[in-house]
C-alpha cells in the first residue's frame, strides 16, 4: 500500500519551513493550512495545525501518537447525522451541507 | 503434549499445522520457525522429543508477539487510531470498513448481518 521509501515521507515544503520557524523562536501559533496531503514528521509535535477540509478550518493539535500519518486524516470532510425517520418525515438527514 | 507459547496445545497433526492454531502463526510463519530450528514439518507435533519443543518455544518466545500479546497490540493500534481522532480511527468506532472499501453495497464483514429498512423498496424520491 505504501509509497516507495525511496522517496522518503511527503512533506509539503511551505508548510515545514514555517514550522521550523516558529520551533526556532519556540513559539506555538496555529497554522493555517490547506495541506491535508503533508505528512506529520516528529517536528510538527505540539503545534496546532488548522486544516481546511473543504469548508473550513478544524483545529488539529499533534501528538506523537499522529506521526507518520497525513494532517487530512484529522480534519473530517463529511458530516453525517444519520439516516432519515420515515415517520417523523426528513428529520436529520441530508448529508454534508 | 507440545505446549508451545502458553498454553496451546495442538497435537497428533504435523507440526506445520499444528503451529498454526497458535494467534499469529500462519503458514510462512510455521514454516519459518521449522526452518529455523531444523525440525520436519511433518512430524506429528505430539512426537517431538523434548529438545525439539523447547526449540520451537525458544525460538517464538524471542522473535515472535503472539497470542495475548499480539491480540493486545492489535487491539492497543485500533485504540491510538480512536484517540486521536483519526478518520481510521472514526471508521472503527463505527464499525465500518477504514480502507476506502464502498459501503453503498457489501462491506458486510464490518457492517454484520443485513439490517432490512422498511419502505426502502422502489424507486428513490
Amino acid at each position: 500500500m505504501g509509497r516507495s521509501l525511496k522517496k522518503g515521507p511527503f512533506v509539503d515544503e511551505s508548510l515545514y519551513l514555517r514550522v521550523e520557524r516558529l520551533n526556532q523562536q519556540s513559539k506555538r501559533e496555529p497554522l493555517k493550512t490547506w495541506a491535508r496531503r503533508c505528512t506529520i514528521v516528529p517536528e510538527f509535535i505540539g503545534h496546532t495545525f488548522k486544516v481546511h477540509n473543504g469548508r473550513a478550518f478544524l483545529d488539529v493539535f499533534v501528538t506523537e501518537d499522529m506521526v507518520g500519518h497525513k494532517l487530512g486524516e484529522f480534519s473530517h470532510t463529511r458530516l453525517f447525522r444519520g439516516h432519515t425517520n420515515k415517520k417523523e418525515g426528513i428529520e436529520g438527514g441530508e448529508k454534508g451541507s | 503434549m507440545p505446549r508451545i507459547a502458553g498454553i496451546d496445545v495442538p497435537e497428533r497433526k504435523p507440526i506445520r499445522y499444528a503451529l498454526q492454531y497458535i494467534h499469529g502463526i500462519g503458514e510462512k510463519i510455521a514454516d519459518d520457525i521449522l526452518r529455523e530450528t531444523n525440525i520436519d514439518p511433518a512430524k506429528r507435533a505430539g512426537t517431538l522429543n523434548e529438545s525439539e519443543v523447547t526449540a520451537i518455544a525458544g525460538f517464538v518466545d524471542a522473535n515472535l508477539i503472539v497470542e495475548g500479546a499480539l491480540r493486545r497490540q492489535t487491539s492497543q493500534n485500533i485504540q491510538r487510531l480512536k484517540d486521536t481522532r483519526s478518520y481510521r480511527g472514526e471508521r472503527h468506532r463505527k464499525g465500518l470498513p477504514c480502507r476506502g472499501q464502498r459501503t453503498r453495497t457489501n462491506a458486510r464483514t464490518r457492517k454484520g448481518r443485513k439490517k432490512t429498512v422498511a419502505g426502502k423498496k422502489g424507486v428513490k424520491g
